[in-house]
């Protein structure tokens, strides 16, 4: 170990004397919590479940989603009429252009079982303003947009928004004028939605990348509007529901 | 006794590199609607599993496309895939989902998809 | 497709144990002061749950049923979640309804689960 620190110190990539970043903190304690993931985990490739192969592969692949691909989309759609008629048309295709491949890059190679491979963009105009939702479960267009948040898979928010969307919407401080249609996507079957915003006024002259900050998780949901300068999400406290409405089955 | 085997192979098979639903392009004959038509959702019985809402049983609301073919959620669960159908998007007025939604919202709206056999004309 | 019925949501001893004293990432990053709004086995815990949901989880190749279809293990993940484990922080809360969901169906035995946390918990804390 000491000789590792002292060639680090000496090393190629640094100089003496050079101001040494301190390690990034960690967390130095094993929970009940990890130690119980891993152990279901093993048990569950001990008993045939799954091998450990396969799960190694699924690790990859979940590890690789996230929300960028679908922002980088949206600003792209935005600066290119073209790309945008195709994305409203064909979402699995439009995702090709940012790198996303539904069908070939899920381990199965033909979309997962809460990834079929059906993504409808939703393209907003100012009069029309479309939120997702999957009243069901989850479902989410998680190949282009990553995990869901944890408030999406809230009863509270599957269940309140397709019955009280601006009651929801307002929660997530927007507030829309009477004679915008907010119009309630529930994902209930193999379409998986996201929403394509209207381009912001203020990002005139703007480049990709600056567009695509603004871009975020909750706007390609639909609970917020982008706006110049903001580039994070809400923090949504999770309660629970006030008025539950019972699931069917 | 031996476990009843679903071989689902020929799932896997059928939708490697094409995705699923695309893998069913074709087999769910011809639609029975198109958009623009007046439906109304169907509140028939269902065994075990559904994916139609209660919230939209018996409810009319307008077809704005036929999205795709593939078997009925219903019947896939149980590994039937034998008989794809055509699976319409259909947009609700809120207000004919919820009687008591607010009328200074008549705007407002829901969409949201079913298999054919869900579906009569209204 | 078997659905856990409402005996089936009741406490199980090990988890209940896990949930009463298990230190949730949301305190562990305040203590530590560590950034990831999310604990390192999240993604592993998500790559479990869609392995599981897909129906080419099984051994020597063969594809098979799925062991635990999405739509029930969400199902009993909200019923456990507005009971059972009401108050435990996410991702802590999937966790817990996951191993409920295994045990409850008998893929995984409880006194099993205990003896592989001790197993694994001197395994991370040996020098």
């Amino acid at each position: 170990m000491a000789k590792t620190s002292d060639q680090s110190k000496k090393g190629a990539h640094g100089h003496e004397g050079e101001h040494q970043h301190p390690p990034a903190p960690m967390v130095d304690e094993v929970s009940d919590f990890e130690v119980l993931e891993m152990a279901v985990r093993e048990l569950a490739i001990e008993k045939g479940l799954f091998t450990a192969e396969d799960h190694r592969r699924w690790t990859e692949y979940v590890h690789s989603l996230g929300p960028l691909p679908a922002a980088r989309l949206v600003a792209k759609a935005w600066l290119d009429p073209e790309l945008k008629k195709l994305a409203v048309k064909d979402g699995v295709k439009a995702s090709l252009k940012v790198g996303v491949d539904w069908i070939n890059s899920p381990p199965t190679n033909f979309g997962t079982p809460s990834d079929y491979c059906n993504l409808r963009i939703l393209e907003d105009t100012p009069t029309l303003k479309h939120v997702v939702v999957c009243t069901l479960c989850s479902c989410y267009p998680r190949p282009i947009l990553g995990q869901s948040p944890e408030w999406y898979r809230t009863p509270a928010y599957r269940r309140r928004l397709v019955r009280w969307p601006r009651q929801v919407l307002s929660e997530f401080g927007l507030q829309l004028p009477p004679e915008v249609e907010i119009r309630v996507a529930d994902s209930n079957q193999k379409t998986r939605y996201m929403v394509l915003p209207v381009r912001p006024a203020g990002t005139e002259g703007w480049t990709e990348e600056q567009l695509a900050e603004i871009v975020t998780r909750d706007c390609m949901i639909g609970v917020a509007v982008p706006k110049p300068g903001v580039t994070s999400n809400v923090k949504m406290p999770v309660h629970r529901a006030v008025h539950p409405i019972e699931h069917h089955s | 006794m031996s476990k009843a085997h679903h071989d689902r192979t020929h799932h896997a098979k059928k939708a490697t590199g094409i995705g699923d639903p695309q893998c069913f392009k074709g087999e769910g004959g011809k639609p029975k609607f198109k958009a623009g038509d007046t439906v109304r959702i169907r509140d028939m019985a269902d065994f075990f599993y559904t994916r139609c809402q209660t919230y939209t049983r018996g409810a009319v609301g307008t077809v704005t496309l036929a999205v795709y073919e593939s078997p009925a959620a219903e019947d896939e669960a149980w590994d039937n895939t034998d008989k794809p159908e055509w699976f319409y998007s259909v947009k609700f007025r809120q207000k004919d989902l919820w009687p008591d939604y607010p009328s200074a919202f008549p705007n407002d709206t829901v969409e949201t998809e079913f298999s054919e056999r869900w579906l009569e004309k209204a | 497709m078997a659905t856990l019925g409402k005996d089936d949501l009741a406490p199980i001893d090990l988890l209940e144990g896990i949930r009463r004293r298990g230190r949730a990432w949301e305190d562990l990053i305040v203590q530590y002061g560590v950034k990831n709004p999310d604990p390192p086995w999240k993604v592993t815990l998500d790559a479990t749950c869609d392995i599981l949901a897909a129906e080419s989880c099984a051994a020597e190749g063969q594809v098979d049923d799925p062991v635990l279809p999405v739509l029930e293990r969400r199902a009993e993940e909200d019923e456990l979640s507005s009971g059972t484990y009401e108050g435990v922080p996410f991702p802590e809360r999937q966790l817990l309804a996951l191993a409920h969901s295994l045990i409850r169906r008998g893929l995984i035995d409880e006194k099993e689960l205990a003896l592989r946390m001790k197993q694994v918990h001197e395994r991370l804390t040996s020098a």
